[in-house]
């Protein structure tokens, strides 16, 4: 069996987007562009999740995935570092904290 | 006859789709007319908007303030408020001045009240505001009925006084009582964006998961097209599915589109959630009508167990004043943490030599570390960069001290491989502080257990004559 060549979210989504869900959560949407790019990211859900985690600074299990079909798209959420709007607080939309997936590698 | 009531006699005569119009999602910075236009040409039954949102964050609830500019709310109000009355159709609003708190449900009120004087509408006008009593919520504590949302830790008595204002997410059955109250007009305080829309399917009998799924879309206007945009939408609903179609020719509604649209802002693209149930999405297909129209169906709703209320709450924090400036010397940006680190205690050296330290002073150097808060040091460090000091501070005089007295040391501070020892910032204007006003966070976001909403959020009823 051959192992597949690594997948790096920028080059194969054709969005990658942070937003709030609420002042507690940060939730990013992985767009794919077609069945097949969905297919390979849905295939390496595990890993996504573990490299999120990591990238955020996150435990695993701070760390939902969920493949959505329709829209041919990863949603990932996670806990925010500080509740939208307290001191401290860096992007009260959470409109700019996709950066660090840009660069994950599946 | 009311503009309800000829929408219920006219299906209690023969049952049809019901036509939606979704003028706008963020009501106060504008809606486009000519699709506004265009969709009041297509026979809606009603118009909705939503004013609101928790997104902006905290300081809207906590300080009582709208958003959008009162010019802004205004103009929008009375372009839907004037299509409505045109029509005789009803017209509901939802999340009041942003956060729907008294003062933002009493700005809005306000707001309708001179564009009727002025412009001679008549119309009778239900009303539900949405502050949650302090008496009730402790009491809900004390039974074990609050629970925190995501990560809030649990609610106390001391955090529910400390709110500033205190509002509950009204759902579709306070909407409904208020059109129950026979009206043309509904104005809702903090409330689901979804219970605009699907509060008319309720009175008539069309299937509640159809009808919250498409009310969640429409509430966007044609945020869900391609591409998206504030465009007013019509949304058709029949009993088994929803047709979407936006009045500006240049959007889209597809069936990618519109099934990416449940991805927004939502934690789970599968579930709709409201106080009596959620929307179940994972069985709904999306089908292409033409290129600019989706049909769907298959949404089911799951009736909750108890229902539960969502509560939101902002509490004062302090006044916030700010420093604006820019720097250009690679030793200075290299060295920032040890410089913002010195300053800082300089700083705590003068301005509390006889008061304490009651303040909170912070720095970000946007261009390394504004953004996010890094685990890794970049790899280069950028050519200029923006400083924004802020303090937080229990008077606005306070803060301002503080942040004065910041910007004389961090602009003269004699940091370690200094060369440029006339002025380590440079300010775009003078005064480079300013006072930026009351601080909030949001200090409630749970659930409460509540059967029967009624009772604490009456419906009054006002009528323009």
């Amino acid at each position: 069996m051959t192992s597949s060549p690594p997948l790096r979210l920028q080059e194969i989504a054709r969005v990658i987007r942070s937003k709030n869900a609420g002042p507690c959560l940060l939730t990013f949407d992985v767009m794919l562009p077609d069945a097949t790019a969905f297919e390979a990211v849905s295939a390496r859900l595990a890993a996504l999740r573990e490299k999120v985690a990591r990238a955020y600074g996150r435990s695993e299990n701070e760390v939902a995935v969920i493949a959505y079909r329709p829209a041919l798209a990863v949603k990932i959420t996670l806990p925010r570092d500080v509740v939208s709007g307290d001191i401290g607080d860096r992007d009260v939309y959470g409109a700019q904290q996709h950066a660090p997936l840009l660069e994950i590698e599946l | 006859m009311t503009a309800i009531g000829r929408l219920l006699d006219d299906f209690a005569r023969q049952r049809r789709p019901l036509r939606s119009l979704g003028a706008s999602g963020q009501l106060g910075y504008g809606i486009p007319t000519p699709a506004l236009e265009a969709g009041l040409t297509r026979s809606p039954d009603m118009i909705g908007v939503d004013m609101g949102s928790i997104d902006i964050g905290p300081n809207y609830l906590g300080g009582g303030k709208l958003a959008p500019t009162r010019s802004g709310a205004r103009r929008d109000l009375r372009k839907v408020l004037n299509a409505a009355r045109r029509l005789d159709i009803p017209l509901i609003v939802g999340s009041a001045g942003s956060a729907g708190a008294k003062p933002h449900l009493d700005a809005t009120l306000e707001i309708i009240r001179e564009i009727a004087a002025e412009d001679g509408l008549r119309f009778r006008m239900g009303v539900v505001a949405s502050d949650m009593p302090r008496d009730v919520l402790k009491a809900g504590i004390a039974a074990g009925k609050v629970r925190p949302m995501d990560t809030m830790p649990p609610l106390t008595e001391a955090e529910v006084d400390a709110s500033s204002h205190l509002v509950a997410q009204l759902g579709l059955e306070a909407f409904r009582r208020a059109l129950e109250a026979d009206v043309d007009v509904v104005v809702l305080g903090r409330a689901c964006d979804t219970g605009i829309f699907a509060s008319i399917p309720a009175m008539l009998g069309f299937p509640p998961g159809i009808a919250m799924h498409m009310a969640k879309i429409v509430e966007c206007a044609s945020l869900c097209c391609m591409p998206g945009g504030r465009d007013t939408i019509l949304g058709v609903l029949d009993d088994d599915g929803f047709e979407l179609e936006s009045m500006a020719l240049s959007r889209a509604a597809t069936p990618a589109s519109v099934a990416a649209h449940s991805l927004y802002e939502q934690a789970d693209p599968f579930e709709i959630r409201e106080p009596d149930g959620w929307a179940d999405l994972r069985d709904v297909t999306y089908r292409a009508l033409d290129a600019r129209r989706t049909r769907v169906e298959g949404a089911v709703f799951r009736p909750a167990e108890r229902r539960t209320l969502k509560l939101e709450g902002a509490a004062f924090v302090g006044h916030r004043a700010l420093l604006l400036a820019g720097a250009a010397d690679p030793r200075f940006i290299a060295g920032h943490r040890e410089i913002f680190a010195q300053v800082t205690n300089v700083v705590r050296d003068l301005v509390c030599e006889d008061q304490p330290e009651d303040y909170r002073l912070g720095f970000r150097l946007y261009g390394v570390d504004g953004v996010r808060n890094w685990a890794e040091a970049a790899a280069s460090l950028p050519r200029e960069a923006f400083v924004m000091g802020e303090c937080i501070a229990p008077t606005a005089e306070r803060a301002e001290e503080v942040i004065r007295t910041t910007k004389q040391y961090l602009l003269h501070h004699g940091y370690e491989g200094r060369l440029s020892t006339a002025g380590n910032l440079a300010f775009p204007f003078t005064p480079p502080e300013l006072s930026a006003g009351a601080a909030y966070r949001f200090n409630v976001f749970h659930l409460i257990e509540m059967d029967d909403p009624a009772a604490l959020f009456p419906v009054e009823v006002e009528v323009f004559r």
